[in-house]
């Protein structure tokens, strides 16, 4: 079965939860206040936006959707956020889409939502691939064949995995007194983001808990963000299974803020993945830093932070705010002393997963980032924070400043680093 | 240090939310999605129709509330509403409003009617209609929702609410937002005159259109997030300008909700979108917590004390069922004036609707009467008032906002002992 199967991919449009966020529309007031908030059709006139393209156009599609400027929505999901009536107009945009494209996917689409392959690939010869993809030449010919923009950021390949770290470290030598967790990876903080994966786990260890890291595979998201449904499901089913092989009942926390949204809601809204074993990861998994706040909230998190005299640039991804939580690692990076946390207040850094990579988007994406790009490197010129990996790679890219996950601070402050 | 929660990110949801954290409270608001700023028009209106147009609202007040048992200037006076107002000014800083609470303006509406507030941005002074006033309405054709031809001639054969007459004139200018777009919404526009080039070009074609004498009347574009526009168009073109609200979505609605959000923030309430209020639990008379539907499983947020902000129809905290049984949707609390059996009458024009005059009852600090005794309410969800007839919206959620933040102050100030006042102090002053 491929994605090119159209009756496939309509029939994957046809489950109960399409209907359920179609049934959503009848509370669109027309208020415009999506649109007020969209970052894309802010920077261009090639996307109409989200109320034009979702529940206005929703309601004379009877299988594609009748507006194909649709395919410039970056999926970052703040229409859903944003709307004071409870309608999913994200959710809706994005099925619509990948009714759109089921006839016709890009290889390029299918290619880049292949996370777990590049990062297994590119790890045994980290040096070689990095410097591929730093090669202009080479670059060039990717764009014209593949369609990824030639200068679209990149991941850097690291010459050891989590895997590879968590096999030869030393046992922690302190005996766990909080519990057990299980550890969400992700594929970038597998292959990419090691760092940010060794220091959550350090500073879950600090805690007293003992982290279990079982063998995990990709959630899906880039498959489902480009409207890959069929292999995202298949994706996010085999990840609940290997996740939950860590454990039963023990909370799993995650470093990846798009992943984790992606297993609580995003696979059962967008794709209708309507099973028990999802059900179970998806109430279970939470956000390193929402993690924190909530032992804070109890008063169960050890505040005896060193102070860090830094004034940082944050960034809340869209799709961690998109969560409901609000931004939870600002609260927390306001227990550390000396850190002034800025907020970035942008809605997006333009990237939104893969959009950006794509020739024919890179230039809304960067135009989407741009005040945050210009704010990031005002405020400090060698250090920005942000929850998720691409973001990440997007803001670093772009600003030239390095930008971490905030969990570093946290493991600076507990003097881990 | 005492907890509130705040439930709703409108205006009186963000005042409310500001004060208590300005006065040394944990404050979190929950909201569902983006308040109603961004539907407004940006001004306060206080006190607009009662129901003969009103002049001086303040003074209007009391005879207007004595004769509405019920509405909510009953409990804030004149006084509640300038403590309010002068609040939100205090807020939004010191360049966002012009006017004065005692005095309406009479200002032009997007269909050439004219419209009473007191408190206006900045941007919309010069707009009022008063005898012998010389306005050129002009605007994009590619600008969705504005029509000058429209206003001004609805303008000028209006006999003036204060007397007299006004001259007006209409011109359309070929101006689009971004080249080769045809219908733009009015933000598309504010953020084009963000940028000083596009402004230089717009305040140029505007400018060859003027006559000596005139004031320029134009669509509220100006700018999102630049504060030199008014100022600035209002030199390049050489003439006094003013601004006409449009439909939402409102440039001027639009940047006080970033102004009011912005200020929240800084006075360190945490803010949380996407988190509707689905449940909640309590116990001996007092809510314990509100809990709200987010991505995977619901959270709990625990306080001390909660002010509801939610609107009312509008943003679907009163719910009409099919039996004509009128419901609160967060709480499920008791409702003032829902026991009529003709909510809705047939006389579209006649006297206000029952139906929009429910709400829930609250004693003078605000408190609901109801089951909680640390539950408070503001702004849309109270009864008896018909806002956008009376034009008092903003009047009322200003006031109401201030007293609600206040009462829950004083109570924690007199429950607490001195450690938490020491917390309060460090509030107060972050």
């Amino acid at each position: 079965m491929t994605p090119h199967d159209s009756n496939n991919a309509h029939d994957n449009n046809n489950y109960a939860a399409d209907q359920v966020a179609r049934a959503s529309l009848d509370h669109c007031v027309k208020c415009n206040i999506c649109e007020t908030h969209c970052p894309v059709s802010a920077v261009t006139p090639l996307f109409s936006g989200p109320k034009f393209v979702g529940p206005q156009a929703e309601r004379y599609r009877h299988g594609e959707s009748v507006d194909h400027s649709l395919d410039y929505c970056s999926s970052c999901g703040t229409c859903t956020l944003v709307c004071p009536q409870g309608v999913q107009i994200a959710e809706l945009n994005s099925q619509a889409r990948a009714v759109m494209k089921a006839d016709h996917m890009p290889l390029r689409d299918q290619l880049i939502s292949r996370t777990t392959l590049m990062g297994m690939a590119m790890t045994p010869m980290a040096p070689v691939a990095n410097a591929a993809l730093g090669f202009k030449p080479l670059r060039m010919v990717i764009e014209k064949v593949v369609g990824i923009h030639r200068d679209a950021p990149m991941p850097t390949a690291r010459t050891q995995t989590l895997t590879g770290w968590l096999k030869k470290r030393k046992a922690p030598t302190k005996a766990p007194t909080r519990g057990s967790l299980v550890y969400f990876h992700g594929c970038a903080g597998g292959y990419f983001e090691v760092e940010t994966s060794k220091r959550s786990i350090e500073v879950l260890e600090h805690l007293g808990y003992e982290v279990i890291v079982p063998k995990q595979s990709c959630c899906g998201l880039a498959q489902q963000s480009n409207g890959l449904f069929d292999q995202a499901t298949a994706q996010i089913l085999k990840l609940c299974d290997e996740l939950r092989a860590g454990g039963k009942d023990l909370t799993i926390i995650s470093a990846s803020g798009s992943c984790t949204g992606m297993l609580k809601h995003e696979a059962h809204e967008i794709m209708g993945v309507d099973d028990s074993r999802l059900a179970d990861v998806s109430t279970r998994i939470r956000d390193i830093m929402e993690f924190l706040l909530d032992l804070h909230d109890a008063g169960e998190l050890p505040t005896n932070f060193k102070t860090i005299d830094i004034t940082v640039p944050y960034h809340a991804p869209c799709q961690l705010k998109a969560q409901g939580m609000g931004q939870p690692a600002m609260e927390v990076l306001k227990l550390i002393p000396g850190v002034k946390a800025i907020e970035s207040g942008v809605t997006c850094c333009g990237i939104a997963g893969t959009y950006g990579l794509k020739k024919e988007k890179y230039e809304i994406a960067q135009a989407v980032g741009q005040p945050l790009f210009d704010m990031v490197k005002a405020t400090n010129p060698d250090l920005a924070l942000c929850d998720t990996e691409t973001c990440r790679w997007q803001i670093a890219k772009s600003s030239g400043v390095r930008t971490e996950h905030p969990i570093y601070l946290v493991h600076q402050a507990y003097g881990l680093s | 240090m005492s907890r509130v929660v705040v439930i709703g990110a409108g205006l009186a949801g963000l005042v409310a939310a500001t004060r208590l954290a300005q006065g040394g409270a944990r404050v979190v608001l929950v909201t569902k999605g983006t308040g109603g700023l961004p539907l407004s028009q940006g001004t306060i209106d206080i006190l607009g129709y009662a129901p003969e147009r009103v002049t001086r609202p303040l003074d209007a007040l009391a005879g207007f509330a004595a004769a509405n048992p019920g509405h909510p200037y009953n409990l804030l006076d004149a006084d509640a509403v300038r403590l309010g107002v002068a609040y939100l000014r205090e807020l939004a800083g010191p360049e966002v409003f012009v006017g004065d609470p005692e005095v309406n303006l009479q200002l032009p509406t997007a269909v050439g009617a004219i419209r009473p507030s007191a408190v206006v941005p900045a941007e919309m002074a010069a707009g009022a209609c008063v005898d012998g006033a010389r306005f050129l309405i002009t605007g994009p054709g590619q600008l969705k929702d504005f029509h000058p031809q429209l206003i001004a001639e609805n303008l000028a054969r209006t006999q003036l609410p204060e007397g007299g007459r006004l001259a007006a004139r209409w011109a359309q200018l070929d101006f689009p937002a971004r080249p080769g777009e045809s219908d733009s919404t009015g933000l598309t526009f504010a953020r084009s005159l963000d940028d000083p080039a596009y402004r230089r070009r717009f305040a140029a074609a505007v400018r060859a259109l003027v006559q000596p004498g005139e004031t320029v009347g134009l669509p509220a574009v100006l700018g999102v997030s630049d504060a030199s526009v008014l100022t600035d168009l209002t030199a390049q073109i050489g003439a006094p300008v003013f601004t006409i609200p449009l439909p939402p979505p409102s440039v001027p609605g639009v940047r006080l909700n970033n102004q009011l959000t912005a200020a929240a923030k800084a006075a360190g309430v945490r803010i949380i979108p996407g988190a509707k209020v689905i449940d909640h639990r309590s116990s001996n008379g007092r809510l314990l917590s509100v809990i709200s539907a987010t991505a995977g499983t619901p959270r709990e947020y625990a306080a001390d004390y909660f002010v509801q902000a939610t609107g009312g129809f509008e943003s679907g905290a009163l719910h009409l069922d099919s039996h004509n049984v009128v419901h609160e949707t967060v709480f499920g609390l008791p409702l003032v004036g829902a026991d009529i059996t003709e909510l809705v009458h047939g006389d579209y024009w006649g006297p206000p609707q029952p139906l929009f005059k429910v709400g829930v009852g609250v004693d003078a600090s605000m408190k609901v009467d109801g089951p909680y005794d640390n539950l408070y309410a503001v702004g849309g969800i109270l009864a008896g008032a018909t806002r956008w007839q009376e034009k008092s919206g903003e009047g009322i959620a200003v006031a109401s906002a201030v007293r609600a933040a206040d009462a829950v102050l004083a109570a924690i100030a007199a429950t607490d002992q001195t450690p938490a006042r020491d917390d309060a102090t460090q509030g107060a002053q972050a």
